[in-house]
């Protein structure tokens, strides 16, 4: 033992790991080239034309960060509607995200207590998720038809009052909240059902023994033992929801009441060819939504994965 | 992992039963929407708007044959599916090396390359969509299937990656350094050893980034008009013509969304492991 100590081992790698610093690198090269064009590129791109009013026509100038106080400023019209669609945006975001959460988390304790059947029942669930959003939202646009939506029949051969949904401004948001949670309940579903099933027993044996009901076993040992994963389930439904597009473009469009964020920059670049005010939008709203990333990061979402 | 113990039985029962009801209505909910959709597809309009609606009807599959043969949606299908071959290859080929960099070296700045890989995925597409959407039109690219393809990989590759790493990760790493003992080379070892052992992982990666872009509704709506228009896309289109034309939209939506489920159930092993990003076997 001593005699060979300190002597290089019998076989060594190739010494190439000290030597050669972008042995690993050269690996990474295709992905930051791509990324570089597709995410950089255009990132920088909206920073650069957001100091400008450009039209897509022959008005092209630099005026600083007049689109940035415009913007921000609820006095102008177009801060008003920015600062609305944020707004929107947030609203959308927190009440799907809470609904979804416990609704997933829910159906994941219940779902996982089945004797039989459970694995047909979680592939069945998850089949919205693998629909497309504008798909879902012409679905629901139909069903949802205040003249001829079979919601509409339904309540009202239950005796309930007929409903506008999508068509009564007042219920716009809570039909568009409603809608994602069809939608994507089924990812913290399934997330946190997996998460479940992989869970040790014992803690679960020794609450049982000390006596603690099935309520105190889920408040103290089954959610902190989850918290990992709730968060990471939580920092992808936010960021999700604050992207929303498609669901809300399909149904109410460009309704003031229900539109975000991302459905006012399409209907500015595109219907308005107002280029640069969209970028800035964009600009700032990426800012808001990379800070409250950040804010799940620092609460531990995905760390001790390779996320 | 409640059912632990053999006491309170009769609650137990209860509770059983209570569990099922919800699956059960949890089932409904899910389905019947879907159900309702294809419905719609197979009944001319006078008949699926009628209250009370019939259950039992004599379907009419006549959209589903009249929507390849008539109007853009065949030609959009079929944008689809080369956007997808060519975009989940693009992805493969780029976040394979990476994601076998990423579990095999010690790489320089490696932290911030996932920061990167995070802020890519995260970063609303608006913003980077509409800057391409300017270049593309001086480039020529809008309105392509390749230009398409590239901006796919914004969220593809990403998500690519932190799968593959997940798959790489269960590779054992005495098989990696085997391999160099026996004189491969990095790549070799990359080919002969990782690739053939995470085929499955890889084949479920490709699945679940395809389902992901056909699927997508932003940056087709933005970077497409009408060559390289994709299928949710013209889904969508029936609502703009003339009259809303429910029949063949609810066809199209059902003939778009029935390969994708089919291909969710062949990567259903890993399909936790894909909405996870690789965090949860």
């Amino acid at each position: 033992m001593t005699a060979v100590a300190g002597h290089a081992p019998a076989v060594s790698l190739p010494p190439a790991r000290r030597s050669r610093p972008y042995r690993g690198g050269r690996f990474v090269v295709p992905l930051v080239l791509v990324l570089g064009l597709t995410s950089l590129y255009p990132t920088l791109y909206s920073l650069y034309m957001s100091l400008f009013d450009w039209n897509w026509g022959q008005r092209f100038n630099y005026v600083g960060l007049t689109n940035y106080q415009d913007l921000l400023s609820p006095a102008t019209a177009v801060g008003a509607r920015f600062i609305g669609a944020l707004g929107n945006t947030f609203v959308f975001a927190a009440g799907a995200v809470t609904v979804e959460l416990l609704l997933g988390l829910g159906l994941a304790v219940v779902v996982n207590r089945l004797g039989f059947g459970t694995g047909i029942i979680r592939t069945l669930l998850l089949v919205p998720l693998m629909i497309s959003g504008i798909v879902a939202a012409l679905m629901w646009k139909v069903i949802l038809d205040p003249t001829v939506g079979f919601a509409g029949f339904l309540l009202g051969s239950l005796g309930l009052p007929r409903l506008g949904f999508l068509g009564d401004p007042s219920q716009m948001m809570a039909s568009i909240i409603a809608i994602d949670t069809w939608w994507q309940t089924a990812f913290v579903f399934i997330v946190l059902s997996a998460g479940l099933r992989a869970l040790p027993l014992e803690p679960f044996e020794a609450a049982e023994v000390d006596g603690a009901s099935a309520w105190q076993r889920f408040r103290y040992v089954t959610l902190p033992l989850l918290r990992p994963l709730i968060l990471i389930v939580l920092m992808f439904r936010t960021i999700d929801c604050l992207k929303v597009f498609a669901i809300i473009y399909g149904t109410t469009g460009a309704a003031k009441e229900t539109e975000s964020v991302q459905v006012a920059s399409y209907l500015v670049a595109f219907k308005e060819t107002n280029m640069s005010r969209s970028m800035t939008m964009m600009v700032i709203f990426s800012v808001i939504v990379l800070a409250i990333v950040a804010v799940y990061q620092r609460l531990g979402a995905g760390r001790g994965s390779d996320l | 992992m409640s059912s632990l113990g053999g006491s309170r039985r009769r609650g137990r029962q209860a509770g059983s039963i209570a569990a099922y009801g919800i699956a059960f209505a949890a089932l409904v909910l899910t389905l019947f929407p879907l159900y309702w959709l294809f419905m719609i597809s197979t009944k001319v309009p006078r008949e699926a708007f009628k209250t009370p609606p019939d259950f039992i009807y004599l379907p009419d599959f006549s959209k589903y044959v009249s929507i390849w043969t008539t109007g853009t949606f065949a030609h959009a299908f079929l944008n689809s599916v080369i956007v997808i071959l060519g975009g989940v290859t693009i992805a493969l080929l780029v976040a394979t090396p990476a994601a076998y960099a990423l579990i095999r070296f010690r790489l320089r700045g490696s932290r911030y390359l996932k920061l990167w890989l995070l802020l890519a995925y995260t970063t609303p597409e608006f913003l980077f969509v509409i800057p391409m959407y300017v270049v593309y039109q001086q480039i020529g690219l809008y309105d392509t299937q390749i230009g398409l393809m590239l901006v796919y990989q914004v969220f593809a590759v990403p998500f690519a990656v932190w799968l593959i790493q997940a798959f790489f990760g269960e590779v054992p790493r005495e098989l990696g350094d085997a391999a160099r003992i026996d004189g491969c080379s990095d790549v070799q070892t990359l080919l002969r050893v990782y690739v053939p052992l995470a085929a499955p992982g890889l084949a479920a990666t490709a699945i679940l980034v395809g389902i992901n872009m056909w699927n997508e509704v932003t940056i087709a709506l933005s970077l497409t008009f009408d060559e390289a228009r994709t299928v949710t896309i013209a889904v969508a289109g029936y609502r703009g013509y003339a009259a809303l034309r429910w029949q063949e939209m609810a066809a199209a939506a059902v003939t778009a969304i029935v390969p994708m489920v089919i291909f969710a159930g062949l990567a259903q092993r890993y399909l936790v492991r894909g909405l996870t990003f690789g965090a949860v076997k």
